[in-house]
């Protein structure tokens, strides 16, 4: 009994300093509040700390200090709060966008892109200013982890929002010359081409391609030479419909870069599409062999391999595609014709199913899972 | 460019630094902290001006673990930081300096040329042209530092006529050629690299660029010739080389500086520059139909070049056509409020349309440019980084 009296003890001691604590809480609160709302930034910093001092779950309080900070560019001590959110947050999903944001300024990159992918999940909440900050720098990181047609993809969205700024124009460049940089790293002999391929990209993306040929071409003058050059003028010229003059700078790349498999498989698809099975079958195969991660080769060599009526080996290598690429739809509708021909009708069908469900689903932010929803037995 | 802060160390004392604070009133535990603060806040002013930086950083950092918003320890550790080309730190530590303390001019300029450094350009320019803003006082090295970076900045970010202007009035203000022979390349070719990303084989090109442009500039302006020509000559091939000689020729010798646009033209199909000048050279030899065929061309390639609209309009009110003319000036205006060329053209084209009010605005705007418009000034605060 003596212990129970102690604590109610305590108990009655507490209340009236939990009380007065939790009234100095609501005023500094207010306070914050008015000083934030009054542009009196370094005085609400100070309230929202000394607020989520008594009241760390203060949840409202970290997204608020996190913002200040944020749009002060204090993107470290930024980052320490929004993490707070995110853990505190019923709805975290915007505290998602500005976390990876101030992860990318103190260049921790990995965390950046794993928290992007989260408010990805979260369903890419927030206000349209910060959608597509977000984007961009989302695209940005998908080209220093070597994804760059997504990243282009994310981009030419930008392009036809913004009409290609400076900024846009070097995350293109990076992108299109499949560099795996962000702009604060990349070599600074690169500046020029980097620019010269935005400019072209983003002329390219608004079908002004004459002013796009117009910088391929001062490109094509000075880094003859450079890896990955000859294949970005090759996946110019295809976007234009001039199939021979890409086959053209796609064999040059090859001969500056001979184990360039992106080039390969472009080279691939364009023998096909002239009926050359022979030299497209032997690009895919050695493609594949030189990147066995890479989904496009043994998507591309699967579909050869069924077009030629070689079905079992179509589908391992149909199979290896989607296991690399389980939201590619071109995969499954292939998969879904080879499975057909060998007689395989119920995996042909949830093949089918998988199609119906990812073709119009081209974005690239959403995972496969999240394309796939409700459907986790199509993953497999 | 590196450029070092010790010419910023100086001057420091212009800030109002907390004084020592009082005893009164404190628990134990905050006295002892505060004890600590004075202890190390003296230590690290003892070694940095025994000219220790690191253990003067070291010292500057504990202290500010214990008062974080501590003005005076701030300024010193970024300054520090920035000597030591630490850079990320300075930035870090002079971004919470600069939210926290009156706005100055030089922290401003530190900030903006860390960020420089660090690479993150556009908020460098933002930085370094607020400090020119606010100023810097009779820091001239500091002002010399903070000017080149904005000239090389605003090339990057292809704003070229921006920086051009700036540079020529550094140099009406005295500015040695040797800093600004790169910059003014630059700027003059429309090249948005940095002058550390000149590719090696188009550096000598460069130079003779920005040799010609600043030799343009001076009283010796004719001996640009020779370098014009001789650029002309040995990079015959290269975007902005004609236009670049073409526009220095219209001076002196319009129809040649006429066929070297042309000749840009053929190098360089969208160039939207060497458009507005030939457009503006058939307007004064009243070709008028070249002149607006070549004006609508650029409108169409960049509407949003900002003296596209000024030369239509000026080519549509010689053609006649005074009321569309008036709507592409007065567009032109809306864009660019205190280019005076424009308010000229459109008193001129409100008189010639009989709109005496509208008229006599336009001078009065004109007056009140003319006179705000500061001889020696620096690039107005609007000019944010994009």
């Amino acid at each position: 009994m003596p212990a129970r009296l102690f604590s109610l003890a305590v108990l009655l001691i507490a209340v009236p300093i939990f009380a007065a604590t939790l009234a100095g809480f609501e005023q500094i609160s207010m306070q914050a509040e008015e000083a934030q709302k009054t542009d009196h930034l370094i005085e609400a910093i100070r309230l929202y700390q000394q607020g989520l001092h008594l009241k760390p779950a203060w949840s409202h309080g970290w997204w608020s200090l996190g913002s200040i900070l944020y749009d002060l560019d204090r993107f470290p001590e930024a980052q320490r709060a929004f993490q707070h959110f995110v853990a505190l947050s019923l709805k975290p999903g915007p505290g998602y966008a500005f976390l990876a944001l101030c992860e990318y300024e103190t260049r921790d990159y990995d965390h950046a892109l794993q928290h992007f992918r989260m408010w990805g999940s979260k369903g890419w909440t927030g206000t349209s200013q910060l959608i597509d900050v977000g984007v961009f720098h989302f695209a940005l990181l998908l080209t220093r982890e070597g994804r760059f047609l997504p990243a282009l993809y994310l981009l030419a969205g930008e392009v036809k929002k913004s009409h290609g700024g400076p900024a846009l124009i070097e995350a293109t460049g990076l992108a299109s010359l499949r560099m795996q940089s962000v702009p604060e790293d990349y070599p600074s002999e690169q500046r020029e081409a980097v620019w010269l391929a935005g400019k072209a990209t983003i002329y390219a993306a608004v079908a002004d391609f004459q002013r796009a040929e117009e910088y391929a071409h001062r490109l094509a003058v000075h880094y003859d030479e450079t890896p990955n050059v000859h294949y970005f003028l090759g996946t110019l010229r295809k976007f234009e419909s001039d199939d021979a003059g890409a086959a053209k700078e796609f064999e040059r790349e090859l001969q500056i870069s001979p184990k360039h498999a992106a080039a390969m498989i472009e080279l691939a698809r364009l023998a096909k599409d002239e009926n050359q099975q022979d030299k497209a079958v032997g690009l895919a195969k050695t493609a594949a062999e030189l990147e066995p991660n890479n989904p496009e080769a043994h998507q591309i060599w699967g579909e050869l391999l069924l077009q030629a009526g070689n079905l079992e080996e179509s589908v391992r290598e149909l199979e290896s595609a989607k296991r690399l690429a389980p939201d590619s739809s071109t995969v499954r509708f292939q998969l879904a014709a080879a499975y057909r021909k060998l007689k395989r009708p119920q995996d042909a069908q949830r093949e089918m199913a998988a199609f119906n469900l990812l073709k119009d689903k081209q974005q690239v932010m959403a995972s496969p899972q999240e394309k796939l929803a409700n459907h986790p037995e199509l993953l497999r | 460019m590196k450029t070092r802060a010790g010419f910023v160390l100086a001057g420091l004392l212009i800030f109002a630094f907390e004084a020592t604070p009082s005893y009164g009133h404190q628990t134990h535990n905050a006295r002892r902290a505060t004890s600590n603060f004075v202890q190390l806040s003296q230590a690290a002013a003892r070694a940095r001006e025994a000219n220790q930086d690191d253990v003067a950083i070291e010292l500057y950092e504990k202290a500010l673990a214990l008062k974080p918003d501590w003005q005076e320890g701030l300024w010193y550790l970024g300054s520090l930081l920035y000597e030591k080309e630490q850079y990320a730190g300075s930035r870090d530590v002079l971004r919470r300096f600069v939210g926290s303390t009156t706005e100055t001019g030089p922290s401003w300029a530190l900030l903006g040329m860390s960020e420089f450094q660090t690479r993150e350009y556009a908020r460098a320019l933002d930085h370094l042209q607020r400090a020119l803003a606010l100023g810097m006082g009779d820091r001239k090295e500091m002002i010399q530092s903070v000017s080149y970076f904005v000239a090389v900045l605003l090339t990057r970010f292809e704003r070229y006529d921006e920086s051009l202007n700036f540079m020529f009035r550094l140099i009406a203000s005295g500015q040695e050629k040797d800093l600004l022979v790169e910059p003014l390349g630059l700027a003059a070719l429309r090249f948005p690299v940095l002058p550390s990303e000149i590719p090696a084989n188009r550096r000598e090109l460069v130079r003779m660029a920005g040799e010609a442009a600043f030799t343009s500039q001076t009283p010796q302006y004719k001996d640009a010739n020779k370098i014009f020509q001789a650029m002309v000559s040995a990079y015959p091939d290269e975007p902005g080389v004609h236009f670049l000689y073409g526009v220095y020729l219209l001076d002196s010798n319009p129809e040649e500086g006429s066929r070297e646009l042309k000749k840009e033209l053929e190098i360089s199909p969208s160039h939207v520059p060497a458009r507005l000048r030939l457009s503006a050279f058939y307007l004064q030899n009243q070709k008028l139909d070249e002149a607006l065929a070549l004006a609508n061309e650029a409108l169409k390639l960049d509407s949003h070049y900002p003296s596209a609209r000024m030369t239509l309009g000026e080519v549509l009110v010689a053609k006649g056509d005074v009321s569309a003319g008036i709507k592409e000036l007065e567009t032109a205006r809306a864009a660019q409020p205190a280019v005076l060329r424009v308010h000229w053209d459109l008193l001129r084209a409100y008189t010639a349309a009989g709109r005496a009010e509208d008229a006599k605005r336009e001078k009065e705007q004109i007056e009140a440019i003319s006179h705000s418009a500061s001889p020696s000034g620096s690039e107005p605060s609007r000019d944010k980084a994009q």
